[in-house]
């Protein structure tokens, strides 16, 4: 019952770069999009947010593609869930005892992180089959992506929200637009940003 | 060779209407109410008009650009979007933010759907759904007519939260707080049955719109007509009467069918007296007609008419 | 080894080693939690009792009251939490009430999620100020903007009455339940713990 390895043949390089870009869990796979939508109403959050995730991320990949051939297929999952859920917990408490602010600002969804979907993706397509390096490498590259579309997201929610960028005034006298703080903001806003990653995509 | 030879695929019978011409007959409809909002209003109704017409406009026509397809702007339908939306907008409203309004409701509320046609929902409830979450003090904020614009509260909002009756000759008239384009029912009316009598809109939406909150608006205040307000209120308060005759009846976002028309109107005409008699909001059109638009292609699915010697 | 006593071994293995961090990470965070939420409580009631140095906790029931004493030991007034249901989730408060319990010292809102740019200014200080020095007999009420508020009332937010009127509904439950406590016999007795007010914080 081995699973098969199916080792990534890309450049070392374009293990990191692939999230950024064509794999980038938002704007091209459009998946975890219950943090996306819901902890994006400030650059912080979206920042914080993605941070904790890519932590999460990162260690899961290593602690799996470590162990990956040890572990029979039929409980993969059921590990993976494990060890996923578990660092989520470590960086929620980690978040309470340091960051008691940021925290309460990302309330239920830093423990929510256990079921962001590209996480365990990332480990059924990725780290389970390829060496540790590959796979952190792997996991970095798609968590900076998550970083970048969540602080991309929350920046312009926060200036049309409230003439704000990470708490600092970027226009003066802004009357804020109170729907971009709503849910409505965040579909609207993610809408927006897909279509004009789509446009850049077909200019390519 | 030029327009001699006309050969073209079916259908060969072609009715005199085109999307222009309706849209034009929609805007003369209109003109007794834009009469009416610029007369109480003043100036505050002109510079709303002219800020939504500049918003629609521009986002109708930066869309064809981007999207690379002929100038839509000749077909009139985003004219009367803007009209329409700056008709449901209250008249003090800033001019930026009326502007606003008028692009989120073409190029967020029609043009990236795919233009005219295409829209799920009605363009200028779009645009006035999206000011109201944006700024809802701004889009709660109402003046009386007259030249001094003091703040008042809207018949609708008097009725609920401080159970004050406002005389129904006023609302007739249109002499009462409210949006720029909705007070006066009267004009509203002479605009709709034109609109009606010429066939540029179905009767079967207003009918049963306005019979549905008339009917279901009298049977509590027939118990407790103290506490209640009179079915007569409820049809001339309030964006009903624009909202019937102008926006229900958009045919892009209402049913194809006869039976499916009276369905909309029936559901629209139900939640706007839900709303208003228990909802936490004094007003209900808006979200009535947005709501039946959502159902509009479930409507359509089951009132579809069977072909002869069709299936169902 | 069979597969079924490997997938055992693995998940036993993995499952061992989630339950050992969690309980270091636990034991880690939890002093820092309990510090932070001690020192949230401590601000609100700085906040709301304005020259507090010592604050002293009772409880009876379920109920926990706050006794704040200025540095010369004088009794200043009652702080206590109070929480209910807003307009879109739970309201909590932290209320400041002068020794007599008939005059309001402050109010501070500690959790809430009403609307951004409507309900949400309930935690801006123009509409906590409004709790200052306000009276509180017979109880706190409120007028919508633009009327003028009795020496009782508070202005509410222009279109957030139901946010506005749920803070002065909280903390009009709440005072009810200090009051039975307070009256019903001295608190001092009652006390269970004492937190040393460390002075020069701000």
């Amino acid at each position: 019952m081995e699973r098969r390895e199916e080792v990534s043949r890309r450049p070392w390089y374009q293990e990191y770069l692939k999230g950024l870009w064509e794999e980038n869990p938002i704007f091209r796979m459009l998946l975890g999009m219950c943090p996306t939508l819901a902890v994006t109403t400030s650059a912080l959050n979206g920042l914080s947010m993605g941070l904790a995730t890519t932590f999460v991320l990162t260690s899961t990949s290593l602690v799996v593609s470590i162990i990956r051939k040890l572990v029979p297929g039929q409980v993969r999952i059921a590990t993976f869930t494990v060890i996923i859920a578990t660092f989520v917990t470590v960086a929620d408490l980690f978040l309470k005892a340091k960051f008691p602010a940021i925290s309460k600002a990302l309330g239920p969804y830093v423990p929510l992180i256990v079921v962001n979907c590209f996480i365990l993706g990332r480990q059924e397509v990725f780290a389970s089959k390829n060496p540790t390096g590959r796979s952190i490498l792997d996991a970095l590259g798609v968590g900076s992506g998550f970083i970048f579309a969540l602080t991309l997201l929350g920046s312009i929610r926060e200036l049309l929200g409230s003439g704000e960028v990470f708490g600092h005034e970027v226009i003066p006298g802004w009357h804020p637009w109170v729907v971009m703080i709503l849910p409505a903001g965040a579909f609207l806003t993610l809408g927006f940003l897909v279509a004009a990653m789509n446009a850049i995509e077909r200019t390519k | 060779m030029e327009g001699r030879l006309v050969v073209a695929v079916s259908p060969h019978i072609r009715a005199e209407m085109d999307t222009r011409k309706v849209m034009m007959g929609v805007l003369i409809s209109l003109v007794p109410g834009i009469v009416a909002g610029v007369w109480f209003f003043r100036w505050h109704a002109l510079v709303l008009l002219a800020s939504c017409l500049a918003g629609t406009l521009s986002a109708e026509a930066s869309a064809c650009i981007l999207r690379k397809k002929p100038s839509t702007l000749g077909d009139l339908s985003a004219a009367v979007t803007g009209v329409l939306l700056a008709m449901v907008l209250p008249p003090t409203l800033p001019f930026w933010a009326a502007f606003l309004g008028g692009v989120v409701a073409v190029g967020v509320g029609k043009q990236v759907f795919g233009g005219l046609g295409q829209n799920i929902f009605n363009p200028a409830l779009v645009g006035r759904a999206f000011l109201m979450a944006a700024f809802p003090v701004l889009m709660t904020t109402w003046v009386a007519p007259g030249p001094e614009a003091v703040t008042v509260a809207t018949p609708l909002a008097l009725m609920k939260f401080d159970h004050k009756a406002t005389p129904l000759l006023d609302l007739l008239v249109g002499k009462v707080g409210g949006c720029m384009g909705e007070t006066s029912a009267l004009a509203l009316l002479i605009g709709g049955l034109f609109l009606v009598l010429k066939g540029y809109a179905d009767w079967r939406i207003p009918l049963s719109y306005l019979g549905t909150v008339a009917v279901l608006g009298a049977i509590p205040w027939a118990f407790r007509p103290d506490l209640y307000p009179s079915p007569m209120f409820h049809l001339l308060a309030g964006g009903l009467m624009l909202g019937a005759w102008f926006m229900a009846t958009d045919p892009v976002t209402t049913p194809v069918t006869k039976v499916g028309r009276y369905m909309f109107g029936i559901g629209a005409g139900v939640l706007v007296v839900v709303i208003r008699l228990w909802g936490g909001l004094p007003e209900g059109v808006m979200y009535s007609i947005l709501l039946m638009n959502a159902v509009t292609p479930l409507i359509d699915r089951y009132t579809v008419p069977v072909p002869f010697g069709g299936k169902r | 080894m069979s597969v079924s006593a490997r997938m055992m071994l693995v998940l036993t293995v993995v499952g061992v080693f989630s339950g050992l961090s969690l309980v270091y990470m636990d034991k880690y965070a939890e002093p820092y939690i309990a510090l932070h939420k001690k020192e949230a409580v401590r601000e609100a009631i700085d906040k709301v009792l304005p020259g507090v140095d010592k604050v002293e906790e009772v409880h009876r029931d379920e109920t926990v009251i706050y006794r704040a004493l200025d540095s010369s030991g004088k009794l200043l007034g009652y702080a206590f939490l109070a929480e209910g249901p807003g307009y879109q989730g739970k309201i909590q408060l932290m209320v400041g009430v002068a020794p007599d319990l008939r005059r309001l010292t402050g109010m501070e809102v500690l959790e809430s999620v009403e609307t951004p740019g409507l309900g949400a200014k309930i935690t801006e200080s123009s509409f906590e100020e409004q709790f200052r020095g306000l009276e509180a007999v017979p109880a706190v009420g409120y007028v919508k903007a633009g009327r003028k508020p009795a020496p009782n009332e508070i202005t509410a937010i222009t279109g957030a009455t139901i946010s506005s009127a749920s803070v002065v509904r909280i903390v009009n439950e709440g005072l009810n339940e200090v009051r039975r406590v307070v009256r019903a016999g001295p608190p001092d007795c009652e006390t269970e713990a004492t937190i040393k007010w460390k002075g020069g914080k701000k």
